[in-house]
């Protein structure tokens, strides 16, 4: 693959493991946030003072007092939410700077998200709960985050316009109507304290299709289905009609594995799932620091980007699906103790114009 | 690649143009040049498909100021300029030489695994020259053809002829010359589609049907890799569900295991810890006097081996090999199953569900219930104790230096909010 000038490094990467990275969903911004273990939420824009896209500039950076897991971008550009190992979920108001708790987990929170349509905030702990923020009523010192309690620990959680798919230990996946989640919550307001815990059923239950530990979960953009990995190299695709039609048309492929000497493989875990805003085609990321973009209708590869020496460890596309940036960095697999210099690296790509399309049936 | 390779000879295969970048071969150089113009050497930016690599390095740096640095979808050793490609010139003696060997390796498997499952000579002496197919892919003239093959087999065997170059004991042969010799002074067996009529006493005096060579194992291994052994659907639908089946039957090749407990047979569980433990002890049993057992081909054997009744070919993976039995019934029976499985039904789906409990490889994090994240926040440079009110973090906090946004990150954090 080529470098410059259709691929940046980002300037001022961070010092530790990238656990998360996130393009904002205006279609016209550059702006991402990334979040990483060495407790910091960085803000970046790709353009420079004169509009052009490149290495970029760190805007911000934000201090929490643990390592951050996941950030989100909320109602616009300016509001962002994190979750990290202080168990806390966090609002910052990227203009003011001002950070607000929305509410605290009884372990490490792993996932926030933000639903546009409905105006609320999903975080998902190792504490086995979900909590139910409603961002707009955080002036409301009585505000408290709804607690939906989850069967096992979710490891990845993803939305749609209109549902909310947990994946968890134990390979179990709850697929919410993202409806209901927010109507319990406006209700959880009024009610006492200590009533805030709902059980909630969940609009689906299902089992991943995988064998193995999900690792991540995406949606497709038009809310048909999703795509989940798992730490044994393979991606399945699945959707969300319950029918036996669309159930059968349910497929996995393995992928982010390396022939080695001996005929067997080494078998990465797929750690990040991004899907194209405008093709509906989705880059998976792997523990072999390889990208790859693939048609999940079509059942076909698109490309694959060369290896890089590190991890895979977020991937996403802007939101007109211009770009795709990459977080790289060491894995997470083997718990090692440092992190060599340049080895956290942040990869812009601008796409060439069918970079990221389909191919259409075989 | 295997696949494609059923039928032409060696020596076709060997002269197939192939793709250095990614080795796959093609019928025609003109369509291996064409490929690699689309696939290896296309301009990202223009779509411009240029002859070689180094043209589109040329292009590439002329047109867009970019510089190439790696072939695009090429295998990873494979990415590099260094070497000039077109078509098949200018592929490196050793790469050549390996492809080549690859290639005579593949060929020899797929002849074990072909004749395995169809009992076929090999390739060459094949009566009808068509190399074995899946069952669902048989064509109505083939199955006729097999049709009467078989009706002249079964006379044959009727009249007390032998059909020794035909019974299904050579299925799971190495395809090495001593492999064969030994075979063929095994004494000659009674026709292979008395597999219903299976006598209750089934002794050993067909010794050479239970000589499993090695290879055997290994024809099956693709089974293994698609992963079709769900711990779940193994009882239900699998007959071969690990990848240690055919253990207690494959001693060494050509050594003969005398294999003398009936009873347990068709009651043997499927457990695949059990088998190696529970054969040897059989072959301390007297043997049995040899009266007309019935030579049972490779696969037979095992599903009867694994508890299933010979003629319950009902999943359609199992067609996938398995269905080439030498009974009409099942002949006939296993192409429709075939058929029907090639309808993307619900139950069809199910084994392709694979992943099973075991990887086929070796995975880079393994664990059941942590996450590498969870593992990673134990370690104590990221350890964070949330009750405490005090600064609780531990190691060098990395500056702040940046646009106006230092945060005290105290006056935010408060449990009790």
């Amino acid at each position: 693959m080529s470098s410059s000038p259709n691929q940046f490094i980002v300037a001022s990467p961070p010092s530790d493991a990238i656990s998360a990275l996130k393009f904002s969903p205006d279609p016209n911004s550059t702006r991402i946030v990334v979040s990483s273990w060495d407790k910091n939420v960085y803000l970046y824009d790709l353009r420079d003072e004169n509009g052009t896209v490149g290495e970029g500039k760190l805007l911000q950076n934000f201090e929490h007092r643990a390592p951050v897991l996941d950030v989100c971008f909320g109602e616009d550009e300016n509001v962002i939410y994190t979750a990290g190992l202080d168990w806390n979920v966090k609002k910052i108001d990227l203009n003011t700077s001002e950070q607000t708790v929305l509410s605290t987990h009884e372990a490490g929170v792993r996932s926030v998200v933000y639903s546009r349509e409905h105006n609320i905030v999903i975080s998902a702990s190792w504490d086995s709960t979900l909590h139910i923020h409603r961002p707009d009523a955080g002036a409301n010192p009585d505000s408290i985050a709804t607690i939906v309690p989850l069967p096992s620990k979710p490891f990845s959680i993803s939305l749609t316009d209109s549902r909310l798919v947990v994946a968890m230990a134990s390979r179990a996946l709850h697929i919410y109507d993202l409806k209901a989640l927010a109507l319990l919550s406006a209700q959880a307001d009024s009610s006492l304290p200590d009533a805030n815990r709902v059980e909630v059923e969940p609009w689906q239950r299902r089992e991943s299709s995988l064998r193995f530990m999900t690792r991540c979960v995406a949606c497709m953009p038009d809310g048909a289905g999703y795509v989940s990995s798992s730490i044994e190299g393979r991606v399945a695709v699945e959707w969300f009609d319950p029918s036996p039609e669309s159930q059968a048309r349910k497929y996995a492929f393995k992928c982010h594995r390396q022939p080695a000497e001996d005929g067997v493989d080494v078998i990465y875990p797929v750690n990040a799932l991004a899907f194209h805003p405008v093709y509906g085609t989705f880059a998976s990321g792997g523990g072999d620091g390889v990208v790859s973009f693939w048609d999940g209708i079509t059942k076909r590869r698109i490309r694959h980007y060369p290896k890089h020496d590190t991890s895979v460890a977020a991937a996403a596309f802007s939101g007109n699906g211009k770009y795709l940036a990459v977080a790289f960095s060491p894995g997470f697999e083997d718990g090692k103790d440092d992190v060599a210099e340049g080895t956290v690296q942040i990869f812009v790509r601008e796409l060439g114009e069918t970079e990221a399309k389909g191919k259409g049936a075989k | 690649m295997g696949k494609k390779r059923r039928g032409p000879s060696l020596e076709e295969l060997l002269a197939r143009p192939w793709c250095y970048y990614c080795e796959r071969d093609f019928d025609d150089l003109k369509i291996l040049i064409s490929h690699q113009k689309a696939k290896h050497f296309k301009c990202d930016r223009c779509q411009r498909r240029l002859n070689t690599a180094g043209g589109l390095s040329v292009h590439l740096s002329q047109v867009h100021k970019e510089q190439l640095t790696e072939v695009d979808n090429a295998l990873p050793n494979r990415m590099g300029l260094d070497v000039e490609i077109f078509g098949m010139e200018g592929i490196p003696d050793d790469v050549l030489k390996a492809h080549q060997q690859r290639v005579a390796m593949q060929f020899q498997q797929a002849e074990v695994e072909r004749q395995a499952v169809t009992g076929n000579p090999p390739a060459g002496a094949s009566a009808n020259g068509q190399p074995a197919k899946k069952p669902k892919l048989e064509a109505a003239s083939d199955l006729k053809k097999r049709l009467a093959e078989h009706r002249a087999k079964r006379a044959e065997a009727l009249a007390g002829g032998s059909s020794g170059d035909v019974t299904p004991t050579s299925a799971g042969q190495s395809a090495t010359p001593t492999g064969f010799s030994q075979h063929s002074q095994a004494p000659a067996a009674p026709s292979p589609d008395q597999h219903q009529s299976f006598p209750p006493t089934f002794g050993s005096p067909v010794a050479p049907a239970f000589t499993y060579p090695q290879t055997h194992t290994a024809q099956f291994q693709p089974y293994a890799a698609n992963g079709n052994q769900t711990p779940d659907m193994a009882g239900l639908a699998q007959p071969f569900v690990t990848t240690g089946y055919a253990q207690p039957f494959a001693p060494i090749p050509g050594q003969p295991t005398t294999y003398g407990a009936p009873p347990s047979f068709p009651q043997q569980p499927t457990p695949p810890e059990h088998r190696p433990s529970g054969l040897p002890a059989a072959s301390n049993l007297p043997q049995r006097p040899s009266f007309g057992a019935p030579t049972v081909n490779a696969h037979q054997m095992q599903q009867m081996h694994m508890g299933h009744v010979p003629h319950s070919q009902a999943t359609p993976t199992h067609n996938g090999d398995g269905a080439f039995s030498q009974s009409v019934d099942d002949l006939i029976s296993g192409a429709a199953n075939a058929a029907s499985a090639s309808k993307p039904t619900e139950g069809a789906e199910k084994p392709a569900k694979k992943d099973k409990s075991k990887p086929s490889g070796h995975m880079i994090y393994s664990h059941d219930t942590i996450s590498p994240e969870e593992r990673m926040a134990e370690l104590p440079r990221y350890a964070f104790v949330p009750d405490n009110t005090t600064e609780t973090t531990l190691g060098e906090v990395p500056a702040t230096a940046v646009v106006g946004a230092v945060q005290t990150s105290d006056t935010v954090i408060d449990p009790a909010h």
